[in-house]
């Protein structure tokens, strides 16, 4: 059994009633959820479900007055309609003069067929009764919904497809789909006012426990996660101090959520003490994890986020993550990103069994040991090929060159700046991964010293100057 | 006939799984749950691989191939979908060898030191960081780099820094490797895999040669100070 409510005019029937339909609707949602926590809002109409109300009010007749008086006691003026079906009750109260109309079990069709065709229009405001269908029904001679349900489906069906055949069910009084009940809003917030301000984080530790238990506890009845944190720290300076954590998981586990604000406070922390505390979360759909029974398991999202937290506290921000390979011919140019891996492996290639490779299949490549600011060397060459390497830093021997291989010239960005290698700008860029940008002209060298260390030098073309790029290791 | 009771002894302990009470027994062709470095020599004098849960070490001068050893081992852990973790003390990774040796850098947490000269600062960052992430757990293979470390600065670590590394990662499946210029430390069932090389040259003309590689060995040194052995191979460019 359903029940539906429509407003009826526009204006209020009280002086402080609402001035419109949407303030009118939203008070119909209210009286709709005083008798049912199953509801939904249907364009200017409430439709609710009043299954197992009559243990409550008894007969049909008296759960529509209640409801109407309820109504009215609103200051609205709204027309009440109760059916076995969605539809018909929307219908019905939609159309029908008297304020209040019951429809016996099994009579929602007899009592729809009186109704006008032009009602389905109405009916359904996101996919409306196309007008030339409309006139398709008049030409037919139609004019009530009885008429159309009166019609062969099948001949309905295929004079107008699928579109004519759920017309002709909603003419018939029938649901295309059930009750969708709207959920309500809820908010996930803790707010905690402290008695005596506090100041430094140890304390403000506990309040964070106390305000983010049940907070962790509401998103796990929900089924939701925090996406993002909100903490507002009211302070005795009447200022707010206010952080967001975006999370990159949705995560409710209380113990993460505070070790992830106290080390953002760390490094963030407030400028005085504190009166107010607000934790807010942004909820979103819980995460459902699946494990492998095969695969190796990772460190859950809660884990590394804690971390990547705690050493982006230790290392700096843009420290820690994953190297990514930046689109450029410039040497030693690369970015960062967070660490964040996929459970599933990347698919490569299959590996051979190991021992019936190759031995060369399988050795190693060289890798170089790069200085991520060049250090300035002295080098003597002859017609460009350098002899002999000095390096004035602890460590580097330098010595008469072996071998030499080179030199490979390389330049680019010359369009853009002409800074040098050597330069502080170009030190202070490429530490940061974002050296691209920068010009360079140089030509580069491998030389073995001696000492049997192998170095990629390079000479700057514009100031003649050498510098190690690197060590071969 | 003192003998012949003997190995009668010790073959009904070993049909009873019981060989591992026995001095004379040898130790089993493969290391259970290793980490294999998919350097085939190495992974067969290693008898699988490296031990996991078990802090071992890559030690060598420069140009000994240590660093092309270590991305190998890097890459192959990545390979067999674990993630891994370094701890760039001195900030010396170069990015485009370490895709060059097939490290899968997705799954490559690196952690960036800075090249300063506060040695004993910089280290005990380092320390720190690797101590947080061994602590997270999950990682299959975590390289603490001190490579470029002075020797000063390395003897001023408290011997019982390694004892707290050793006690953290003890019964996890992860192995903790350090990259130091000299033997530094390693756990009791750890190994210490010392690098030897030299730069290879091809083409005998000055303008054909190039820098083709290292020619590296690599002796391997397991419990009990037991020389494994010596194996050689090649690092390409």
């Amino acid at each position: 059994m359903f029940g539906a409510l429509v407003v009826r005019g526009t204006g209020p029937v009280a002086r402080d009633g609402p001035s419109s339909d949407g303030p009118a609707v939203e008070l119909l949602r209210d009286v709709a959820a005083d008798f049912s926590p199953r509801f939904e809002r249907r364009g200017d109409a409430v439709v609710l479900d009043l299954a197992g109300l009559d243990r409550l009010f008894g007969h049909p007749r008296a759960i529509a007055d209640a409801l109407r008086t309820a109504i009215v006691d609103r200051g609205l003026r709204a027309h009440v309609a109760i059916a076995g079906t969605c539809t018909a009750a929307h219908l019905l109260a939609a159309h029908r003069s008297c304020p209040v109309t019951v429809v016996n079990r099994g009579e929602d069709a007899g009592a729809v067929a009186p109704l006008p065709l032009e009602l389905l229009a109405q009916l359904n405001p996101l996919n409306p009764l196309n007008p030339e269908r409309l006139s398709t029904f008049r030409r037919w001679g139609l004019r009530t919904l009885g008429d159309l349900a009166a019609l062969p489906a099948d001949a309905v069906s295929a004079r107008l497809g699928a579109e004519g055949l759920r017309w002709h069910r909603l003419a018939q009084g029938h649901d295309l789909r059930p009750l969708q009940p709207d959920v309500p809003v809820e908010r996930f917030e803790q707010a905690f006012d402290l008695e005596w301000p506090i100041e430094g984080l140890e304390p403000l530790s506990f309040v964070l426990g106390r305000l983010l238990e049940p907070l962790a506890a509401h998103l796990e009845r929900r089924g939701r996660g925090a996406a993002v944190l909100h903490l507002r720290l009211h302070l005795v300076t009447r200022t707010l101090h206010e952080r967001s954590l975006q999370l990159p998981v949705a995560m409710h586990d209380a113990r993460t959520l505070r070790a992830l604000l106290l080390l953002d406070l760390e490094s963030h922390p407030p400028p005085a003490a504190i009166d107010r505390v607000v934790v807010a979360a942004d909820p979103t759909p819980a995460r459902v994890l699946q494990f492998s029974l095969l695969a190796r398991p990772l460190p859950s999202p809660e884990q590394l986020s804690t971390l990547m937290a705690r050493l982006s506290a230790l290392m700096g921000e843009d420290r820690c993550g994953s190297p990514v390979i930046v689109d450029s011919w410039k040497p030693g140019v690369f970015g960062m990103k967070g660490f964040n891996p996929d459970p599933k492996p990347k698919a490569q290639s299959p590996k051979p069994i190991a021992h019936s490779l190759e031995p060369e299949a399988q050795s190693p490549s060289v890798a170089l040991r790069r200085f991520r600011v060049p250090v300035p060397a002295r080098v003597r060459a002859h017609e460009g090929t350098p002899l002999y390497v000095a390096v004035d830093r602890r460590g580097m021997t330098g010595g008469s060159v072996q071998s030499a291989a080179g030199p490979w010239r390389t330049s680019g960005n010359w369009w853009k700046q002409n800074l040098g290698v050597g330069s502080l700008p170009l030190g202070v860029a490429r530490d940061r991964g974002i050296g691209s940008s920068f010009s360079w002209d140089r030509d580069e060298w491998d030389v073995a010293l001696g000492d049997g260390v192998a170095y990629r030098v390079f000479r700057e073309r514009g100031s003649g100057a050498w510098f190690l790029e690197g060590i071969f290791d | 006939m003192a003998n012949v009771a003997l190995a009668v002894a010790e073959a009904a302990l070993r049909a009873r799984k019981l060989d591992r009470t026995l001095t004379t027994a040898l130790p089993s062709a493969v290391r259970p749950n290793a980490a294999a470095t998919e350097i085939a020599r190495l992974d067969d004098c290693l008898r699988g691989g490296l031990p996991r849960g078990q802090l071992s070490e890559v030690v060598g001068r420069q140009s000994s191939g240590r660093t092309a050893a270590v991305l190998h081992m890097l890459a192959a852990a990545t390979r067999r979908g674990e993630i891994v973790a370094l701890v760039d003390t001195f900030d010396r990774l170069d990015v485009g060898s370490a895709a060059s040796a097939g490290l899968d850098l997705d799954r490559l947490l690196w952690i960036r030191g800075e090249a300063s000269s506060l040695f004993d600062r910089v280290i005990e960052r380092g320390l720190k960081a690797l101590n947080l992430v061994l602590q997270a757990g999950g990682f299959g293979l975590v390289v603490f780099d001190l490579a470029d470390a002075p020797l000063q600065a390395l003897h001023r670590i408290p011997f019982t820094t390694w004892l707290r590394i050793q006690r953290t990662i003890e019964g996890s499946d992860t192995v903790c490797l350090l990259l130091a210029p000299h033997a530094l430390a390693r756990s009791a069932e750890g190994l210490t895999l010392t690098c030897g090389g030299r730069p290879a040259w091809e083409g005998s003309a000055a303008r054909s040669r190039r820098l083709a590689g290292l020619e590296m060995g690599v002796r391997v040194v397991s419990p009990r100070r037991q020389v494994d052995g010596e194996v050689a191979c090649s690092a390409r460019l």
